[in-house]
């Protein structure tokens, strides 16, 4: 049987995100949370993957413990399985030593996977690593960025636009891609679906001790982050109102050299050039 | 028997060294191997080091010399007719061995599709530290190297370093920094080291590649971008800015709302889930500003945006804020463009 | 006591708007003003289990909890609360009944087809001379073999130009004053039935409310829901339920008038600052967002009641008539908030102010809650 695993990690809804611009960390109790669109993306590959092929899907995920939720979510839309990592000592891991982490609990939970699915990355912090480290952790061959994917016999076959070129791949089992959000558009969440996966499933949930590490996220991870901040909006900012003609003459009055520039033109005013 | 992080590959740097990946496959379009050159150039002085290309592959001189030229003291060269290929495994197990052979205290790579893919793997089998996507680099008073990435679709800056282990690494985004000119009298030292031939088996091939087909001018690439929204008012008023966009020999984006109207084609979309662009001016029409957009335009150089709302966050976030109906402004600005381009 | 909400329904809640914001957001505008129904959100709802909100899981519905079903109504309506009103009137008067009062044979004959949102019910009361007045029905099944004979009207029928299958309330009995009334299952394509002009309405105009003729429509008698003369018990139970989906619906629409009007509030500046800077506007934040609150949690106590299966009548005609009256509150002081703006086409709450006004009449106008509340504290006993 097809054993599919997919890693999903929840990440603060953007468009709910605050921070503190005076200390510049997040307020991320404030947040609600989400699965990541990459993530989603994945679970929805390895979904098409199981209804052409049959198959069992495991969703994983390291968190605190609200982020129970994702997985509640993976299994109303057909995620057969799930696992939860939670622990305070896994708490500020960098990509290094989540992907340490993960590899650790896939080696002692779902050793006999085929394929581990991944997001190519997650919207919060935006590095596209652990998918690509997880593979190395594990020791199988890895893929990132795909678009489509195929199963032949012990071969995926995937399709990916790379550096401006398409490529078509073809990688040994058992195997690592990270998925992009350009195809596999998830599916909606049956309502029905949301009611079994809370009242039908029960969640693995996994410490460091229970995969027996001796480690703590922040002190172990190469990386360290000194400060987060908000950018300063280097933009200047000018209003400009009125009725649209005389706005136009006073856009290109200030602009017009600059557009001009762009598309090898003289926009300034009739010679009136400075 | 209890399992800790620790590997036994990291090491403490011997060399000072700053090493750039050559990444070439993509030359015409992505110069950030040549920006990376000189960003090092800049490092490097502050620490007294060398700046080092790495690059693998088949016949590569014509890029060993651009490297050189271009602010490269060292290059290391594997070249094999089996490189020619930009095959992801053989390069992670060059660069790991050749890490580990001359301990570089610094590997940047260009944050390209390959670079983020391959850096990772590299810095995990080096057992080091990466940060992903830089968009500034530095070193400190202490002499480490302060990268800073976006996050949260760049709503936050964050500084980075990797205090202990080795080397430090960084995928950094193309048109972070500037290149230096050419300057093709300029000497550098070429080490040839031989293509090793102990590699593990390939388990992922590249079965057919080619270059994408162009389709015109693609909007990632174009450097005038109109993008409009549903203040533009209805289908027919927004085929106005396609008359703009051939004015200005630029390309037209749509936002989320304007494609679900129907408005214009999904492939215009832009915003977290369509295209990214960096255009140097982006005008934009009567678009509110959700931030799945504006994550998308956070590249843009001047930003032009027309809106009847002075608070719409669009208009926080341009250059020049116009307080004008959108479809009335295009109209006079495409007008006036007319009279002009002919004059 | 725990006022946390469970991540179930916070993750009904997210899923359901997800959906609607992607679907219905970027139509809500254009189905009102054309006053179109959107089939091709429908399509889209039917596997996700829109249709069976209630209904068991053996007949293909979600069997959700009813704090679940008012979520799901309240996020619809919050984008877009004509098809709030389809979902809830489908599901709540439409269907439910079936599976409440229904033979096994009816069960499995109509409630498949209604969970899956291939056939929309609707549920028909009013006459032109009976609303509010159930005893005023005019509308006559006669019995005729096999068969009951349909004669009559019926006006203002949500889903009405849409409906697959309708429950008809009729008079079967004209003798008896007490047990005169029956409900009848009517199919869309029963000869002698058929559907109005769709009416030009104030609000909820996405969707298609219209009148019902039926011209000695001939239905069979394994189409009676319940026993003749059971009429009026399953009205009021249907109503008692039916008035928890429109509360929700109601909730959701001041919801959206006070997120349009808090966001608004921030961005636009007189005097040179943000309207929320101003008191005033503080003050009418204040009540809006405390009116909403309280409304939701008289909701969802009569969605518990419901659920552990206490009477209930009291408790959903109270969350009716609150959250109702607020609704109309809520959305007039988003409107006087937006000033100008409000009451123009170009933003969302003059349709919010539009829609929420019946949400007060249907379903039991406020004046009927308030008595079916007083009777409940008058017969209580001492």
């Amino acid at each position: 049987m097809l054993n599919l695993i997919v890693c999903i990690k929840q990440v603060p809804m953007v468009s709910e995100l605050n921070w503190d611009p005076r200390t510049g960390t997040l307020k991320r109790d404030l947040a609600e949370g989400m699965m990541n669109p990459a993530c989603h993306h994945a679970l929805e590959a390895a979904l098409r993957l199981k209804d052409l092929h049959g198959g069992h899907i495991t969703a994983i995920t390291m968190g605190p413990p609200m982020a129970e939720e994702v997985l509640r979510e993976a299994l109303a839309i057909g995620a057969d399985r799930c696992i939860l990592l939670t622990d305070r000592r896994m708490a500020g891991a960098d990509t290094f030593m989540t992907s340490f982490i993960l590899a650790r609990a896939i080696e002692k939970e779902c050793p006999d996977f085929n394929i581990v699915l991944c997001g190519c990355h997650t919207s919060d912090s935006e590095t596209a690593q652990v998918g690509p480290q997880l593979a190395e952790e594990l020791k199988i061959p890895g893929a990132a960025y795909v678009e489509w994917l195929e199963l032949k016999e012990n071969v995926l076959r995937m399709k990916r636009l790379s550096d401006n070129f398409l490529e078509t791949l073809e990688m040994d089992l058992p195997g690592l891609v990270t998925v992009t959000t350009s195809q596999y558009q998830p599916r909606y969440v049956p309502l029905a679906g949301i009611q079994d996966a809370y009242d039908k499933y029960d969640i693995t949930t996994l410490d460091a001790d229970d995969l027996k590490l001796k480690i703590t996220g922040i002190k172990d991870s190469p990386t360290r982050i000194l400060k987060v901040y908000s950018p300063d909006s280097k933009k200047k900012n000018i209003e400009m109102k009125g009725p649209a003609k005389i706005i136009v003459e006073e856009l290109l009055e200030k602009f017009g050299r600059k557009i001009g520039g762009e598309i090898q033109k003289d926009l300034k005013a009739y010679g009136q050039d400075q | 028997m209890n399992q800790t992080a620790q590997t036994a590959t990291a090491y403490t740097a011997k060399a000072k060294d700053i090493w750039v990946f050559g990444d070439y496959r993509n030359y015409f379009q992505t110069r950030v191997t040549l920006q990376l050159l000189s960003r090092a150039g800049d490092l490097a002085a502050k620490t007294g080091s060398a700046v080092c290309a790495v690059v693998f592959g088949h016949n590569l001189d014509e890029y060993v010399n651009e490297y050189i030229a271009h602010g490269a003291d060292k290059v290391y060269v594997i070249e094999h007719l089996s490189l020619k290929k930009y095959s992801m495994e053989i390069y992670i197990s060059l660069m790991e061995r050749l890490a580990k052979q001359y301990m570089p205290d610094i590997i940047l790579v260009g944050a390209t599709s390959f670079g983020r893919e391959f850096a990772p793997r590299v810095a995990k089998r080096l057992g080091t530290g990466l940060t992903a996507d830089c968009v500034g680099l530095d070193i400190n008073e202490d002499g480490i190297l302060v990268q800073t990435a976006p996050a949260f679709g760049g709503n936050l800056l964050a500084e980075i370093i990797t205090p202990e282990r080795r080397p430090q690494m960084a995928t950094v985004r193309p048109g972070t920094f500037q290149e230096i000119p050419h300057d093709y009298i300029r000497k550098g030292q070429v080490i040839r080291i031989p293509m090793p031939e102990d590699l593990p088996k390939e388990r992922l091939k590249i079965v057919h590649y080619q270059r994408k087909p162009h389709r015109g001018q693609r909007i990632e690439d174009a450097d005038v971008v109109i993008c409009g929204g549903r203040g533009m008012g209805s289908k027919n008023r927004f085929k106005k800015l396609f008359e703009l966009a051939r004015l200005l020999g630029g390309e037209v984006g749509a936002t989320r709302p304007v494609v679900y109207s129907d408005w214009a084609d999904p492939e215009l979309l832009v915003g977290q889930a369509g295209k990214h662009i960096n255009p140097n001016v982006l005008f934009s029409f009567g678009v509110s500003g959700a931030i799945q957009h504006t994550a998308a335009i956070r590249d843009a150089g001047l930003i032009i945006a027309v809106n009847k709302n002075p608070n719409a966050t669009m208009m926080k976030k341009a250059d020049v804020a116009i307080v004008a109906d959108a479809n009335q402004l295009c109209v006079a600005l495409i007008k006036e463009l007319k009279k002009r381009i002919r004059s | 006591m725990n006022f946390n909400p469970c991540t179930k329904h916070k993750t009904v809640r997210k899923t359901v708007r997800k959906f609607v914001e992607t679907e219905l957001g970027p139509i809500a505008h254009e189905i009102d003003q054309k006053a179109r129904f959107p089939w091709e959100v429908v399509e889209k709802m039917r596997p996700l289990n829109f249709f069976g909100l209630q209904v068991p899981r053996e007949y293909g519905g979600a069997e959700m909890d009813s704090i679940s079903y008012a979520i799901v109504i309240e996020e619809i309506s919050r984008v877009c609360a004509a098809m709030g009103l389809c979902i809830t009137v489908h599901n709540s008067v439409g269907t439910n009944p079936i599976a409440q009062f229904g033979t096994k044979e009816q069960k499995e004959k109509f409630l498949p087809k209604l969970a899956s949102g291939e056939c929309i019910g609707a549920f028909c009361l009013t006459e032109a001379n009976a609303g509010t007045d159930a005893g005023g029905v005019e509308t006559t099944a006669i019995e005729d073999g096999d068969h009951y004979v349909i004669n009559g009207t019926k006006i203002f029928v949500t889903n009405g130009g849409i409906c697959g299958s309708a429950l008809i309330f009729t008079i079967t009995d004209s003798e008896n004053q007490r047990n005169s009334n029956s409900v009848l299952i009517v199919e869309k394509n029963t000869p002698g039935f058929s559907v109005g002009e769709i009416e030009d309405l104030c609000g909820m105009r996405a969707n298609p409310v219209s009148s019902l003729f039926f011209e000695d429509c001939r239905v069979p008698k394994t189409n009676l829901l319940g026993r003749k003369g059971d009429g009026l018990k399953i009205g009021l139970s249907t109503l008692d339920s039916g008035r928890i989906g429109i509360a929700a619906q109601a909730l959701g629409i001041a919801q959206a008038a006070f997120d349009d009007a808090l966001k608004y509030s921030k961005e636009r500046q007189q005097f040179k600052k943000p309207l929320s800077t101003f008191q005033t506007i503080q003050n009418y934040l204040a009540d809006m967002a405390t009116e909403i609150d309280a409304a939701r949690l008289l909701l969802y106590r009569a969605c518990v009641f419901k659920d552990t299966g206490k009477s209930f009548g009291a408790e959903a005609a109270m969350a009716k008539l609150y959250c109702s009256t607020i609704a109309s509150r809520v959305t007039g002081l988003a409107v006087q908030i937006h000033g100008g703006y409000g009451y123009s086409k170009e933003y969302d709450v003059e349709r919010y102010f539009r829609d929420a006004k019946v949400t007060e009449i249907y379903e039991g106008t406020s004046e009927v809650q308030r008595m079916v509340i007083a009777r409940s504290l008058l017969t209580k006993p001492a």
